[in-house]
């Protein structure tokens, strides 16, 4: 399976999806570089267009080559590209491909299997279509920024891009749906996605259903869940415990645990007990029970004690402790990469286990059309002199 | 495709699958309901438990089929190998170790059928010495660093209230999926997938991570701040807890910016001329920006810099999206689905945004084995005596006969 990649941020988790997995995937950049090789932090904080730490993990295992298609020549040789691809991903503007020559009508003449797949803020149709986004943009409109952090806040935006990286995720999903359709009758599709909507439907929890159901709108409330009663960050003696109950039986285990360690016999009472909605009215009164529990132990304690009753107690992790969790070290999670230049990294590993095809980072994030030999040489027969001359006129 | 379920992560991949056309099967039981069929209806607590009444079930598991089988029956264990065999897919998200226990592991299932495909998804994933630990969606937010990595820096962790992690499980479960059907497809070969939903959160916050592990230090928490961008905030407006999401990026934006606010003194000022400037000196100019901004409407500050070419939008909540937002409206983002109880409902869309193949939410709300008979009887072909029979044995639970009255649900 071979994917074109020509994207800014939006698009970059989608191909590294796709390229982890196994696919060939082309990383299409304008000469020079991209602007996403520009994103910090760096390497060593030295800033380098093979250092940037997002643009290294974003593109993993896929290869790199450079092209200006905005240039007839360079429109040629992309034409070329696209009869060899199955999936091309792209994040411009609506309409600019259009512009080109290279919209989907004229790239499905040409190859009518191919799966365009394309990620905007607003997607390709609708009166904001030609609005600019960003991801905290997507994130504000897709409300999850309205309802992410404390009460007194202003609203805050989630780390690491994630109506990106959501949109990005989406992407793939449907590219693959459709690769899926095409197998069935031989057509490809264009999969517009709109980071708006993809972020809108990531906090449907929060969404349409609830508030025409209970007419409340949610809104920030801090670490606690609104449905779901205990829930929340709780005092332990060296740092703080997240806890969540929703089933009946979790409640009773609870209750039990701290009747045993503060000899609190009032929250072993029957009307606590039962789904979440029984305990509403009582939250503040339950926290507090909790707090006289959780304030008595380490979070280690609260975590492996409490689960060990079958609580779901959790520490709140900083990224030292997710990089040194025993849990992660057993089932071997991060993975080793070798650089040219910065040597051997470590890197988050497999978000899922195929026991058959297994997720693997093959290569590093590429150079600079550090593929471009390869690709326009050896596959589509350019000469090494055209290659020196498209290179010497900024084509590639 | 069938399903052993609970909770979103699980029943989401489903939902999303009979979206686009695929038939999926839940396996329910009546001993032990999923969470969301505890829900009992704020508007109405005198209902008492309303198993198909939850907004969420709707959202998490319109368009599927749904069978009531007592796992703890040897009879009914023998009924989901059948229903397996029949399927193309496998998707559970117990407990780890739960299928394996109850006589449905892969090995159980594959030996129904060669090509099996199963996927199993779970907090900790089916090894390592946690994999038992129980989890909900925040829980993970809170272990795999997502939330002392976002927000301000004074807070010592900031979470949503979407149980984001529930959601990023289920689109990779279903990517890891769908890369499992394509292979199968041309390999004839199935094959077992099992998913943590701690690595897959770490995953998507690996870029932050790699900050540890390549330099060694703690990412710092930006808030609304970015490491590349300024002006990059969340600016009030006029009115109670309204806001404007602004980024502007580069030194042609900058300027653009300067002339909405009607500051064009600002683009050659010396605090504020380059983006190094603008980033050293970004608390004064948030203030400035807020002056203006808090001044205006929300609809009013994103229309005004995304005349002038400037990423902005209001920070929307649910009944904004719904009332006040022209893009998701033209798109018709929202859909309208079919209530077995309420009539008709409306969900926040999809989104795959397949322009050929678009996917239609089916049914909502049904019941713990509603759909026991076409299930059994049309898919597996059993005959009326024979399913009788399991239902004797307390294989196959009874439809419930809820009869609680719905109220006006307009």
């Amino acid at each position: 399976m071979r994917v074109l990649e020509l994207a800014e941020e939006s698009g970059l988790y989608c191909g590294k999806l796709f390229a982890d997995m196994g696919a060939d995937v082309i990383k299409i950049e304008k000469p020079g570089g991209d602007a996403t090789r520009e994103i910090p932090p760096f390497w060593r904080d030295v800033p380098d267009p093979q250092g940037s730490l997002f643009f290294l993990y974003m593109n993993t295992s896929k290869r790199g080559v450079t092209l200006d298609i905005s240039r007839p020549e360079g429109q040629a040789l992309f034409a070329r590209l696209v009869g060899t691809a199955d999936v091309l991903l792209e994040t411009f503007p609506p309409g600019y491909l259009e512009s080109l020559g290279l919209g989907y009508a004229a790239l499905k003449v040409r190859n009518p299997g191919l799966v365009l797949t394309s990620i905007t803020g607003f997607g390709q149709t609708g009166p904001c279509a030609s609005f600019k986004s960003a991801d905290i943009v997507a994130s504000a409109l897709g409300g999850a920024m309205y309802v992410t952090g404390a009460e007194e806040d202003p609203p805050v935006v989630l780390a690491g891009f994630q109506a990106q990286v959501m949109a990005s995720a989406y992407a793939a999903v449907s590219s693959m749906i459709a690769l899926h359709r095409r197998s069935v009758d031989g057509e490809g599709q264009h999969v517009d996605i709109s980071m708006e909507e993809t972020m809108a439907s990531v906090t449907h929890i929060c969404g349409a259903g609830k508030w025409l159901d209970d007419g409340i709108i949610p809104r920030r409330r801090g670490t606690g869940l609104f449905a779901s009663v205990p829930s929340g960050t709780y005092p332990c003696k060296d740092g703080v415990v997240y806890l969540m109950i929703n089933r009946p039986l979790h409640w009773k285990a609870l209750a039990q645990w701290i009747a045993e360690v503060t000899g609190n016999q009032e929250v072993l009472d029957p009307m606590f007990e039962g789904p979440s909605s029984n305990r509403q009215t009582y939250r503040e009164l339950l926290d507090a029970y909790i707090s006289e529990l959780t304030s008595r132990l380490t979070v280690s304690e609260a975590y492996h004690e409490g689960q060990r009753r079958h609580i779901a107690f959790t520490p709140v992790n900083t990224a030292a402790a997710v990089a040194d969790d025993p849990h992660l070290a057993a089932r071997d999670y991060f993975v080793t990469v070798e650089h040219p230049q910065a040597g051997t990294l470590r890197y988050p590993g497999a978000p899922y286990r195929h026991s058959a095809t297994p997720w693997r980072i093959a290569r590093p994030a590429p150079r600079v059309g550090e593929h471009n030999e390869e690709v326009y040489g050896g596959e589509l027969g350019v000469s090494a002199e055209g290659l020196r001359d498209l290179g010497e006129r900024g084509i590639i | 495709m069938v399903e052993f379920s609970a909770g979103m992560a699980g029943p989401w991949i489903g939902r999303f699958m009979a979206y686009c056309g695929a038939e999926v099967i839940r396996v329910e039981s009546r001993k032990w309901p999923d969470v969301v069929r505890l829900y009992v209806p704020p508007w109405a607590p005198e209902m008492g438990t309303q198993p198909q009444l939850s907004p969420w079930f709707t959202d998490w598991n319109a368009g599927k089929r749904f069978v009531a089988l007592d796992l703890t029956r040897p009879k009914a264990i023998e009924l989901c190998k059948r229903l397996a065999a029949s399927c193309d897919a496998v998707v559970e998200n117990y407990s780890a170790g739960v299928m394996a226990r109850l006589g449905l592991g892969y090995s159980d299932l594959r030996s129904a059928k060669t090509d099996m495909i199963l996927l199993s998804t779970s907090g900790y994933g089916d090894s390592g010495p946690c994999s038992r630990y129980v989890s909900w969606g925040p829980n993970i937010e809170a272990l795999a660093g997502i939330a002392t990595l976002s927000g301000f820096p004074e807070r010592e962790c900031t979470m949503t209230q979407y149980a984001y992690p529930d959601v990023l499980s289920a689109v990779h479960g279903l990517f890891a999926l769908l890369s499992a059907l394509d292979y199968r497809r041309r390999t004839g070969r199935g094959q077992y997938i099992n998913l943590s939903q701690y690595e897959a959160t770490v995953g998507v916050v690996g870029h932050l991570m790699m900050e540890y592990l390549a330099n060694g230090h703690q990412p710092p928490r930006l808030g609304n701040r970015s490491l590349h961008a300024a002006p990059h905030g969340c600016y009030r407006c006029k009115g109670h807890d309204r806001w404007c999401a602004i980024a502007v990026f580069g030194d042609d934006q900058w300027e653009r910016f300067c002339g909405v606010v009607g500051r064009p003194q600002w683009v050659q000022h010396p605090r504020f001329a380059t983006l190094s400037s603008r980033l050293e000196n970004a608390e004064e100019l948030d203030r400035l920006v807020e002056q203006w901004t808090s001044t205006r409407a929300d609809y009013e500050a994103m229309a005004a810099f995304q005349g002038a070419g400037i990423a902005a939008g209001v920070v929307q909540n649910t009944e904004d999206q719904i009332r006040r937002d022209p893009q998701l409206a033209a798109r018709r983002f929202f859909e309208e689905i079919e209530h077995v109880k309420k009539g008709k409902v409306v969900a926040n869309g999809i989104a795959l945004g397949l322009t050929r193949t678009p996917g239609r939410s089916g049914r909502a709300g049904a019941a713990v084995g509603e759909d026991n008979g076409y299930v059994f009887g049309e898919i597996l072909g059993m005959t009326a005596a024979e399913i009788q029979e399991c239902i004797e044995l307390g294989a196959i639970e009874t439809a419930a006969a809820e009869t609680a009255a719905v109220g006006n649900l307009s």
